[in-house]
């Protein structure tokens, strides 16, 4: 299925605009639903961008969704003395304290080189396990039950009278995924994100031409980590309550396997990846029972081995940046793209995997 | 004192002794085939189903032991054949797999025993007297199986013919493979061998910890964190970080609960590798 770049530019501006209409063909609930699943989808670009774009990946991504979120359920709720209780100072703190975990964690982290690409990996589990059993143990945060009765987004008069409620909660949610996919894409796009790109690929030839490796992905990881703090607050908000359930294993689980089916390689697919999960849960799960979970395990284990690209990868791939369209390496350039491991393997470079 | 330690003591030790279980087939299956196998924790839960199962169907405890190798190395064998040797050269996907296996399992377990814990009735209910203190039969019996165990396992990649073959397929598969070692048939039998060690540590600590879909989960992280700890290149490195773990955490839950040992145990073990990137007796 080969489709000109030219189209596939304008495929990604139709989803856009698709969903920018949807709330004039659906209902208020099915408003507040993918308004909720947009929320989910701006969690999974933040991880799209760390796995896809800079090659980390993170199995405790929610620990930085639920730092967000009990960030904004103490702050909505006045539970942190002098700081007020609306929703900028909500935000602010999610953002603030998501990003300096994920600057000590990532300083920690990746300077390491145990069980090569691997390791990073099992640390951030290890790390999910931790802060979710200490979430449950720590009662000013509501301990096993969580935070409960957060107010929600109070909107402009001016909206209220225009818009249903529903609508207007939408709007805001797509507005901020709107505006988190314009940012990482335009810095997936700048010679920054060049580097990352290149890192990704292969870090240790990028710390032979003088890249501070460690820095970039570290960078790489606050921002993602902020990113998900950001859909952690906008969640709370939405749904009225922080728990657990939303820091730790479980949902690091579930956000891989969205980014997975969507398609880890392409921003928009692993948004549209939590949409699509979300939305045939939503409509399976009471059917299948304990089955969906066992359907899911299984998608995603055939999109992991057999379609790497995931669901929506092939068909929303953008074409490269300008600045790489140089002839004749174009040819070459798209073919390779992305470099399989199994590529680098067939050129000998099994020792770059595996230290 | 020591009346009061000694038993802390020998939990620690059967403790460290499973899980050392764990820990060598993941060992084993990362270095042969570089495959991170995240299912490795359900291959311990499954295992402990099995005891769950074979009590359930009114067979002694003692079959679990038989069955729960042979149930888990046909699964380690299904597993291998229908998803890991797609992923072998593909290292991150690899992860990614075997963690969609893991979930798949995991929910096995919860279709068909239900999400709630099980428990397994002690099969030896008989204590020993040591040294002063009474201590139960069946934990002795444990340690000494897993001993038994391990030692062969040491014995088998060490001092003989097929633990040269496996050693050289680690060092260089693609020579091993020149020189006529048949790497397929190795990798297949090692990851079976891995899950029923798997399996048999599962089966072994069913008596002893309630059994609920967890526990897999719970025996993962601890496994990796010995490794990560010891360092992926030697054989000491990781008992000494099985001994670290497993020690920390018996220690720490006896001074005062099991939640804050594994918070406490888990922090410093990610310090520990902080600061020995590749292990404490890991290579340079």
């Amino acid at each position: 299925m080969k489709i000109l770049p030219r189209q596939v530019s304008w495929i990604t501006l139709a989803v856009w605009a698709a969903l920018w209409l949807a709330p004039l063909v659906l209902t208020d609930w099915a408003q507040s639903q993918l308004a909720q699943f947009v929320t989910y989808g701006v969690f999974a670009l933040g991880l799209g961008f760390l796995w896809g774009h800079v090659g980390v990946l993170s199995f405790g991504q929610a620990i930085f969704f639920g730092l967000g979120a009990y960030s904004m359920a103490l702050t909505s709720l006045g539970m942190i003395p002098g700081f007020g209780d609306g929703a900028f100072q909500g935000f602010v703190l999610a953002l603030v304290v998501s990003a300096v975990s994920a600057a000590v964690l990532g300083s920690m982290l990746f300077y390491g080189r145990g069980l090569a690409g691997a390791y990073f990996g099992i640390v951030t589990l290890c790390a999910a396990v931790i802060v979710e059993t200490a979430a449950r143990r720590w009662d000013y945060i509501g301990g096993y039950n969580g935070l409960f009765g957060i107010p929600p987004f109070e909107l402009a008069a001016a909206v209220t009278s225009l818009l249903p409620d529903s609508t207007g909660i939408y709007y805001l949610a797509l507005g901020v995924a709107l505006g988190v996919f314009v940012l990482l894409f335009w810095l997936s796009r700048t010679p920054f994100g060049t580097v990352l790109a290149a890192i990704r690929d292969n870090d240790r030839r990028m710390a032979f031409l003088g890249y501070n490796v460690a820095l970039h992905k570290n960078i790489a990881f606050v921002l993602s980590a902020a990113v998900s703090a950001l859909s952690g607050a906008m969640f709370v908000k939405f749904f009225g309550f922080a728990s657990p359930t939303l820091i730790g294993f479980a949902l690091s689980t579930e956000v891989l396997i969205w980014v997975a089916v969507g398609g880890r390689q392409v921003l928009l697919a692993a948004f549209l990846g939590a949409i699509l999960v979300r939305s045939v849960e939503s409509a399976l799960s009471e059917r299948f029972g304990n089955y969906w979970l066992l359907v899911l395990g299984a998608v995603f284990v055939v999109v992991v081995v057999f379609f790497p690209a995931g669901v929506f990868g092939g068909l929303l791939r953008l074409r490269p940046h300008r600045r790489f369209q140089i002839e004749p390496a174009t040819a070459e350039f798209t073919e390779a793209w992305p470099p399989t491991p199994r590529a680098a393997l067939v050129k000998g470079e099994r020792g770059a995997l595996r230290s | 004192m020591f009346a009061a330690a000694l038993p802390l003591l020998l939990d620690s030790v059967s403790f460290f002794l499973v899980l050392l279980l764990v820990v060598l087939g993941l060992l084993v299956i990362f270095g042969l085939m570089n495959v991170i196998n995240m299912a490795h924790g359900e291959f311990f839960l499954i295992g402990a189903y099995t005891a769950v199962a074979a009590t359930h169907a009114g067979l002694s405890f003692w079959w679990a032991f038989i069955l729960a190798p042979c149930v888990l190395a046909v699964i380690g064998w299904i597993v291998e054949l229908a998803v890991v040797r797609f992923v072998y050269s593909r290292f991150i996907d690899s992860i990614l797999a075997t963690w969609g296996l893991s979930l798949i399992l995991k929910q096995l377990i919860v279709v068909i025993f239900g999400p709630t814990s099980q428990s397994v009735a002690n099969p030896l209910e008989s204590t020993v007297q040591i040294v002063g203190t009474t201590y139960p039969a069946y934990r002795l019996f444990i340690m000494g199986a897993s001993i038994v165990l391990t030692a062969g396992t040491f014995l088998l990649l060490y001092r003989s013919h097929l633990g040269l073959t496996i050693r050289g397929v680690i060092a260089n598969r693609a020579m091993a493979a020149s020189l006529g070692v048949n790497t397929r048939r190795l990798d297949v039998g090692t990851f079976m061998a891995g899950a029923a060690l798997a399996g048999f540590a599962g089966a072994a600590m069913a008596p002893l910890m309630s059994v609920d879909p967890q526990m897999g989960t719970g025996f993962l992280i601890p496994s990796f964190l010995s490794i990560l700890v010891g360092g992926t290149t030697s054989f000491i490195g990781v008992v000494v970080g099985a001994a670290l773990i497993s020690g920390g955490t018996t220690g720490l839950s006896a001074l005062r609960d099991p939640v804050f040992a594994q918070i406490v145990v888990f922090s410093l073990a990610i310090v520990i590798i902080r600061l020995f990137p590749s292990g404490l007796f890991g290579k340079r």
